[in-house]
C-alpha cells in the first residue's frame, strides 16, 4: 500500500499528460496554440506527452509490484523515474506555455515600455527553467518522489553541451581569418586569467573563480556547464555565474548600441565589438540589431565573432583544469591535464563539431543549421504571380532608383525566377555560387534600402524580393533537428540545476562574484572597443 | 567504514531534516557532488552523455538525412 501511496505523484502525472497528449490530438487545442504560436509544434507536444506518459504510468505500476533494490535498472531508471518525469513536465510547462505567454505579453508592453521585455531580460527557457526550479525547491521543497530524478540534471545538462557542437562547423571559423581568431583568443584568455586574478584578490573560492571565469571568457551557459566539472563548482555558483552574465549582457544590450553609434563605429566594427563584448548568443544578436535593423552585416560579424569565443571551450577547459590542479597542489603532468582531467564530454562537443565541419549534418559551409543553396532548384524559384509582379514593375521603371549592383541582381532574378550565378557558368560550381551570393547580397540590399525610405518599392514587389531570397536560404533539418535535442537537454538540465540551488547557497556566495563579473565585464568591453576602433577595418572576413 | 573510524555527524539539507554520520576523513567536497549525481564517478556520467549523444545524432541522421 506504502509503494503505491509513493508512487502516486507519478501516476498522477503519466496519467494527465496523457489526457493532455489525447486532448491535443483531438484537436481541441488548436486555437490556443495558434494564439500562442505553438501550433507548429503541436505533433511534437502529442507525441512527446503520450510517450513519457505510459513510461511513467508503466513504470510507476512496475515499482508498486516489487521493492526497491540496488540494480542498474533501480539506480538509473526506475528511482529516479518520478523526478524525471516531473522535470519534463516543467520544461513541457515552460516551452511551450511559459515562454510563450512572456513573449506575448511583452509585445503587449512594448507600446508601454517601448522594449520588448522579453528579450531585454532574456525571459527565455533558460532564465525560466533555473527561475522554476530556484522557486519550487526554496518553497515546497524538493518532492521526496523527484529527489533522485533531480540528480540527472547536470548528466543531461552535459548532453546539452555535447550536442551544441553540432551548431558549428570549421567553415564559419576560416571566414573570419587568422587574425581576427587571435583578437577573440586573446580576448577570451585575457578575460579568463583577469578573472582569476580578482578571484585572488578577492579571497574568492576556488571553484567560484574559475566557473565565472569561463562564463565571462567564453560564452555564458555552455561555458558554465563544461568547466563546472573541472573546477569542482557548485550547482550554486554555476547558477551565481550564469545569473551575473545575464544581468551584464541586459545593461550591454542597451550600452553597446548607444556608444557605438557615437563613436561612429562602422557596422563591422560594431559586429566584432558585440561579438568579443557580450557574453550571451541571444544578446549579441539582440545589440547587433538594436545597432542597425536594416543591413544584417552587422549581425553576420557579430555572430561569427560569438561562434569563434564559443570554439575556444575546450580549450579553456584544459587551461582552467590545469589552473585549478595547480592551486589545489596537485602535481599535473601533461598527460594528468590532457587524458586524466580534461572532461571526456568536452571531446563529444569537440566529435560533434567535427561531423557538422564534415558535412554530415549539412554543407560544411552551414552556420546553425542554415546555408545558402543557390543551384537552381524548383523550389528556389519565385511564384508565377511573384514574377508577373516582379517583371510588370520592371517594365514600369520602378527599380529606377536602385544602384547598378542592384539592378543587375533584380534583372537576373527576373530573368532566371530565382536567385542564382549566371547560367554560362553553372560548371563551374564556386564562381556560380560566389555570382549567386553576391546577387542575393545585392537583393537584401534593396529590401534595405526600400526600409530606409531611400527606394520606394510596392508591398507586393518588396514581398517578391522578400520570397526570392527565403527561398534560397536552407534550413538543415538534421541540424534543427539535433538543435531541438539540445534546446530540451538544456530546459530539464537547468530547471534541475536550479532546484539544487537554496536560498542558503546564494546567500553564502555573496556579492562579490557579482563584482568580479562586472569589473571583468567592463574592462572586456573598454579594452575591446579601443582595440576593435584601432584594428578592425570594414574588410574582417575572408 | 570501520568503528575504528573517527565520525562526525553532519546536518543534512537547510531545512535541518536530518544528521547523518560520516567519517571524520571523508572527502564532503566529493561526497556533496557525488550526492548530486546518480552516477558514481564523473567519468561514467560523461561517458554515458556521450554514448546517447552519439545515439541521438545517429537516429536523427537516420530519419532526417539517411532515410529522406
Amino acid at each position: 500500500m506504502s509503494q503505491i501511496k509513493e508512487q502516486m505523484p507519478t501516476l498522477v502525472m503519466g496519467g494527465s499528460l496523457l489526457m493532455y497528449g489525447l486532448i491535443a490530438k483531438s484537436g481541441a487545442l488548436l486555437s490556443m496554440a495558434q494564439y500562442l504560436q505553438t501550433h507548429k509544434t503541436l505533433d511534437l507536444q502529442i507525441t512527446m506527452t503520450l510517450v513519457v506518459g505510459i513510461i511513467a504510468i508503466v513504470g510507476a505500476l512496475f515499482n508498486t509490484t516489487r521493492k526497491s533494490g540496488t540494480t542498474k535498472l533501480d539506480t538509473f531508471v526506475l528511482r529516479p523515474l518520478g523526478g524525471i518525469v516531473l522535470i519534463l513536465v516543467m520544461a513541457m510547462a515552460i516551452r511551450w506555455y511559459a515562454e510563450p505567454m512572456m513573449k506575448i505579453i511583452s509585445k503587449n508592453l512594448q507600446p508601454a515600455l517601448g522594449f520588448k521585455i522579453y528579450k531585454v531580460l532574456n525571459l527565455n527557457y533558460v532564465v525560466l527553467g533555473i527561475l522554476a526550479g530556484v522557486v519550487l525547491t526554496n518553497t515546497w521543497g524538493i518532492p521526496k518522489f523527484a529527489a533522485e530524478g533531480v540528480k540527472c540534471s547536470r548528466f543531461v545538462l552535459k548532453m546539452g553541451v555535447i550536442m551544441l557542437g553540432a551548431r558549428y562547423s570549421f567553415a564559419e571559423l576560416a571566414k573570419l581569418g587568422v587574425y581576427s581568431v587571435f583578437l577573440v583568443g586573446f580576448f577570451v584568455l585575457g578575460t579568463v586569467f583577469l578573472v582569476l586574478w580578482l578571484g585572488n584578490l578577492f579571497k574568492q573560492p576556488k571553484s567560484m573563480t574559475g566557473v565565472l571565469s569561463a562564463g565571462m571568457g567564453v560564452c555564458g551557459v555552455s561555458a558554465t556547464v563544461a568547466v563546472a566539472p573541472v573546477v569542482k563548482a557548485k550547482s550554486a555558483e554555476m547558477a551565481y555565474t550564469i545569473g551575473t552574465i545575464l544581468s551584464f549582457g541586459i545593461i550591454c544590450m542597451f550600452v553597446f548600441p548607444t556608444i557605438g553609434k557615437l563613436a561612429g563605429m562602422s557596422p563591422v566594427q560594431f559586429g566584432a565589438w558585440a561579438g568579443t563584448g557580450i557574453l550571451n548568443s541571444a544578446q549579441v544578436a539582440a545589440a547587433a540589431l538594436a545597432f542597425n535593423a536594416v543591413d544584417i552585416e552587422t549581425l553576420k560579424v557579430a555572430e561569427i565573432f560569438n561562434i569563434t569565443r564559443v570554439l575556444f571551450l575546450p580549450v579553456i577547459v584544459l587551461v582552467l583544469a590545469t589552473w585549478f590542479g595547480k592551486e589545489t597542489g596537485q602535481k599535473l603532468s601533461f598527460k594528468s591535464v590532457v587524458i586524466d582531467k580534461f572532461p571526456v564530454f568536452i571531446i563529444g562537443f569537440l566529435i560533434l563539431f567535427f561531423m557538422s565541419s564534415m558535412g554530415l549534418f549539412s554543407p560544411p559551409s552551414h552556420y546553425k543549421g542554415k546555408y545558402i543553396d543557390v543551384s537552381y532548384n524548383d523550389r528556389s524559384q519565385v511564384t508565377p504571380e511573384e514574377w508577373e509582379t516582379l517583371n510588370s514593375a520592371m517594365t514600369a521603371g520602378e527599380f529606377s532608383g536602385l544602384t547598378e549592383k542592384q539592378l543587375e541582381a533584380v534583372t537576373n532574378l527576373v530573368e532566371q525566377h530565382q536567385i542564382a550565378g549566371n547560367f554560362d557558368d553553372r560548371a563551374d560550381k564556386k564562381t556560380f555560387d560566389s555570382t549567386g551570393r553576391a546577387r542575393m547580397t545585392q537583393l537584401q540590399g534593396v529590401l534595405a534600402a526600400a526600409k530606409a525610405k531611400q527606394v520606394k518599392l510596392s508591398a507586393d514587389v518588396k514581398s517578391a524580393i522578400k520570397h526570392a531570397v527565403k527561398q534560397v536560404k536552407k534550413k538543415s533539418k538534421t541540424v534543427v533537428t539535433l538543435t531541438d535535442f539540445m534546446i530540451w537537454f538544456f530546459a530539464f538540465g537547468l530547471i534541475g540545476l536550479g532546484m539544487q540551488i537554496t536560498k542558503k547557497a546564494i546567500t553564502q556566495a555573496g556579492g562579490w562574484p557579482i563584482v568580479m563579473g562586472v569589473i571583468a565585464g567592463i574592462t572586456k568591453a573598454t579594452l575591446s572597443f579601443f582595440v576593435v576602433l584601432w584594428l578592425v577595418k570594414d574588410v574582417v572576413l575572408n | 567504514m570501520s568503528d575504528e573510524e573517527k565520525k562526525v555527524t553532519i546536518e543534512t539539507g537547510d531545512a535541518g531534516k536530518g544528521s547523518t554520520a560520516i567519517s571524520e576523513g571523508a572527502n564532503t567536497e566529493e561526497l556533496e557532488e557525488r550526492a548530486l549525481s546518480v552516477f558514481s564517478s564523473d567519468r561514467n556520467e560523461d561517458i554515458v552523455a556521450l554514448v546517447f549523444c552519439l545515439i541521438t545524432t545517429f537516429l536523427v541522421l537516420v530519419f532526417t538525412k539517411w532515410l529522406v
